[in-house]
């Protein structure tokens, strides 16, 4: 049983997903108590999973059987473990919070949307978890085909905005495989530590085919994490997804792929061969100068609320892509920590616009007058999530921030600091609008007009099932910034594993 | 912006040629892909370890059984894909071309005999395909594929409902259901019998057969419910994209 846990992990979302495109369709209702189940067991093993790591270091599960190099394993450190926690925690929230706004915005397609929700979160999952670099390809594929239908169901728009991301998407998963394919017509291996130690024995630093392969497969990464300039798929296609969808995805996805290109830097290719001795982190990390106030700047032309916000996690990815780069301890630490306070403000937040959207039916940032009147505990939770996104220090925003910007001092990359502070400077006046409009902001004139409409939709507190999630999510974001030393530990833990990051100067 | 394209497409364009300087040597049998540990282990070992002649498979479906499990759920999911953006509310379905489909159907003699002279032999070698995977090209995905054409031609020279007829959509994706469980659930027999996930030998507890046979075994079985989900999986999208979403008229 103990040695399973890395396959029930991921088993249990898997097995659901079938019976429920089964049975789905025999009984809707099987739906969602078969997933919330399964997702409660894929966390309660990636809680015991992440607790058997923490204690003996890398669990190592061999699918069927075979030893590396012959056949896939799943190899679980304490970074992917902390990711598995995160994930698993996410899909379970959104998934009580998918009871109502399921209903609503997909009706008679539920079998069909659980079963892809299913089968995204064990995407997800495996991605996080394998330890081979094709075998990433295949279940990034699983994870983005998921992606794109979930985010077409609901309207003419979001299919364009689909449409728009299969194009993206399937350009940056090939750019990915080309990768992994010149990789392996160089090592003769799949695995991603036994490419590393192909690597390092034939001495293939100075080939051109493995310099082009990471090429690729960083450009492939970051068209599918949206790193400024490759962003142009995201933000329609979060701000138009069906609100349960967008909750998942937009935490998650990006997230996901951040790992995947720190798996990728660190343990595949190795830093001593992307910082040693391509040294290119410098143009990386003004790349992500650039996203990081692109990403705001963006995020402050907007009206839509969930559009803002979806412009916002270009910005955000932008802090982790830098931290990354920045080739040191500290902003590494930082950064990884971000990919999981990230993960959590972005729910926050999309659960918060969710919310807000399906009982105002309002999208503009302008419409949000007197909000904190009618809907107080969303607004709540909304406050702490934005609290988060500028970095005010119970949130775990402000650590990680604190952590990337002594990264970023450390590393003597002044851009890099200021780029952080300005955005943070823009994230505040970003979410003081909206609180500002939310609460001073007196209800529109034509006061009779007015009630007959809120009369009708009732505008008030959205259902338990809704909120409970949201300020769990909120009370999450203040448990990660107080045990900050925990997670920084076991990160730590993750980060000496990788060997000496190879900072010179 | 299409200048931009241009130079993106030139830019990736002369990077693969750069790449190109360094490749192995075209045809190289000793180059790092083929005499790998990796490769090197496949050739040598794989029929001693799985029983199955045809190398192709035994990694396809047991070294590395997992990465096709995928493939098969990424097709799965494909279908599933397609019905939930295709299909609109459930009135709309329209009646179309009602009185051109009667006309089809009359004058068709000759197409319609070819097709029921063809379909059972294209069944049949579907089923070699997919059976003859182990000792020659084949297997679960090819095999499918046939015989989900051999539905598409009924649908084809027929009509979509003839086909839909034998096969309902809701059929098809409950076949296709069943083809993911029979490959995750062989899986996870291995689990309860005390092995990993889709480590096939341990089914030498409950068959009659030694380690290594159960493992050749196991291999037909996930490459059966390989063929059952790319079958489902074909017909269904297209009945989907030929009706769009409607399971009316078609093509």
């Amino acid at each position: 049983m103990v040695d399973q846990y890395p396959a029930i992990v991921l088993l249990a979302p898997f097995f659901a997903a079938i019976a429920v495109s089964l049975l789905g369709n025999w009984k809707s209702g099987f739906c969602l108590p078969l997933t919330v189940l399964s997702l409660v067991i894929s966390l309660m093993s990636s809680i015991a999973l992440l607790g058997q790591v923490a204690e003996s270091g890398e669990v190592v599960y061999l699918l069927g059987g075979w030893p590396r190099p012959y056949g896939i394993e799943f190899r679980v450190d304490p970074l992917n473990g902390l990711l598995l926690v995160v994930i698993c925690t996410i899909a379970l929230l959104s998934s009580i919070y998918s009871i109502r706004a399921a209903a609503v915005e997909t009706p008679d397609k539920c079998p069909q949307f659980y079963t892809l929700y299913l089968l995204l979160v064990t995407g997800l999952l495996g991605m996080s978890m394998t330890g081979d670099a094709f075998n990433l390809y295949v279940l990034v594929e699983v994870a983005s085909l998921t992606s794109y239908a979930l985010i077409a169901m609901r309207s003419k728009r979001a299919v364009l905005a689909s449409f728009n991301y299969i194009i993206m998407g399937t350009i940056g998963a090939s750019f990915y495989l080309l990768g992994v394919g010149y990789l392996y017509m160089k090592t003769g291996s799949l695995n991603m530590v036994d490419i590393r130690e192909v690597l390092l024995e034939s001495g293939l630093y100075t080939s051109e085919t493995i310099l082009v392969a990471f090429m690729m497969i960083m450009v492939g990464v970051w068209i599918k994490m949206a790193f400024f300039p490759l962003h142009g798929w995201l933000p329609n296609a979060y701000s138009y997804a069906p609100s349960t969808a967008s909750c998942v995805l937009a935490p998650l996805v990006t997230k996901v792929t951040v790992y995947v290109m720190i798996r990728m830097m660190f343990t595949v290719f190795g830093p001593e061969y992307v910082f040693v001795y391509l040294g290119w982190s410098d143009v990386v990390v003004w790349m992500a100068i650039v996203a990081i106030l692109a990403g705001s700047i963006l995020a402050l032309a907007q009206t839509d609320l969930k559009k803002m916000l979806s412009y916002l996690i270009v910005a955000e990815v932008g802090y982790m892509v830098g931290g990354v780069w920045l080739a040191n301890e500290t902003a590494l630490v930082g950064a990884i920590y971000h990919v999981i306070s990230d993960a959590f403000m972005t729910l926050c937040l999309f659960l918060a616009a969710g919310a807000i959207i399906t009982k105002t039916g309002k999208y503009c940032i302008k419409d949000m007058e007197g909000l904190f009147r009618k809907m107080p505990w969303t607004m709540v939770g909304f406050v702490i999530a934005a609290l988060s996104m500028i970095g005010i220090p119970p949130t775990c925003g402000f650590f990680s921030k604190w952590y990337l910007i002594n990264g970023g001092i450390e590393a003597g990359n002044w851009g890099y600091v200021a780029a952080l502070l300005i955005s943070s400077l823009i994230n505040a006046i970003l979410f003081f609008r909206v609180i500002e409009v939310a609460y001073f902001k007196k209800e529109s004139t034509d006061s009779d007009k007015e009630e007959t409409v809120s009369g009708s939709s009732g505008v008030g507190e959205p259902p338990l099932t809704m909120l409970g999630p949201l300020l769990v999510t909120a009370v999450c974001l203040l448990l990660i910034g107080i045990f900050n030393q925990e997670i920084v530990i076991l990160i730590r833990q993750a980060v000496s594993s990788f060997g000496p990051l190879g900072f010179i100067g | 912006m299409r200048a931009l394209g241009t130079i993106a497409v030139i830019l990736t364009g002369a990077l693969l040629l750069y790449a190109s300087g360094d490749f192995p040597a075209w045809g190289e049998p000793y180059s790092p892909a083929n005499d790998s540990r990796v490769s090197r282990h496949y050739i040598l070992k794989s029929f001693e370890e799985t029983s199955v002649p045809n190398m192709v498979t035994a990694v396809l479906a047991d070294y590395r059984s997992y990465d096709t499990l995928f493939e098969t759920v990424v097709i799965f999911t494909a279908g599933i894909a397609i019905i939930s953006i295709l299909r609109g509310p459930v009135d709309k379905r329209v009646r179309l071309r009602r009185a051109s489909e009667k006309s089809l159907r009359q004058s068709n003699l000759i197409l319609a005999q070819t097709c029921r002279l063809l379909v059972p032999v294209i069944q049949m070698f579907a089923l070699y395909v997919i059976a003859h995977g182990h000792h020659s090209p084949g297997g679960g995905f090819q095999g499918g594929v046939i015989f989900g054409a051999s539905l598409i031609l009924v649908a084809l020279s027929f009509q979509l409902q003839t086909a839909l007829d034998r096969i309902s959509e809701k059929r098809a994706m409950i076949l296709a259901g069943i083809g993911v469980l029979i490959y995750s659930g062989i899986g996870l027999t291995c689990v309860l019998l005390g092995s990993n996930f889709l480590d096939y030998s341990v089914l030498s507890k409950v068959l009659p057969l030694s380690a290594i046979e159960a493992r050749s075994y196991g291999i037909l079985g996930v490459e059966t419910g390989v063929a059952f989900t790319v079958t489902a999986i074909m017909f269904a999208i297209y009945a989907n994209l030929s009706s769009h979403g409607r399971m009316k008229g078609g093509l």
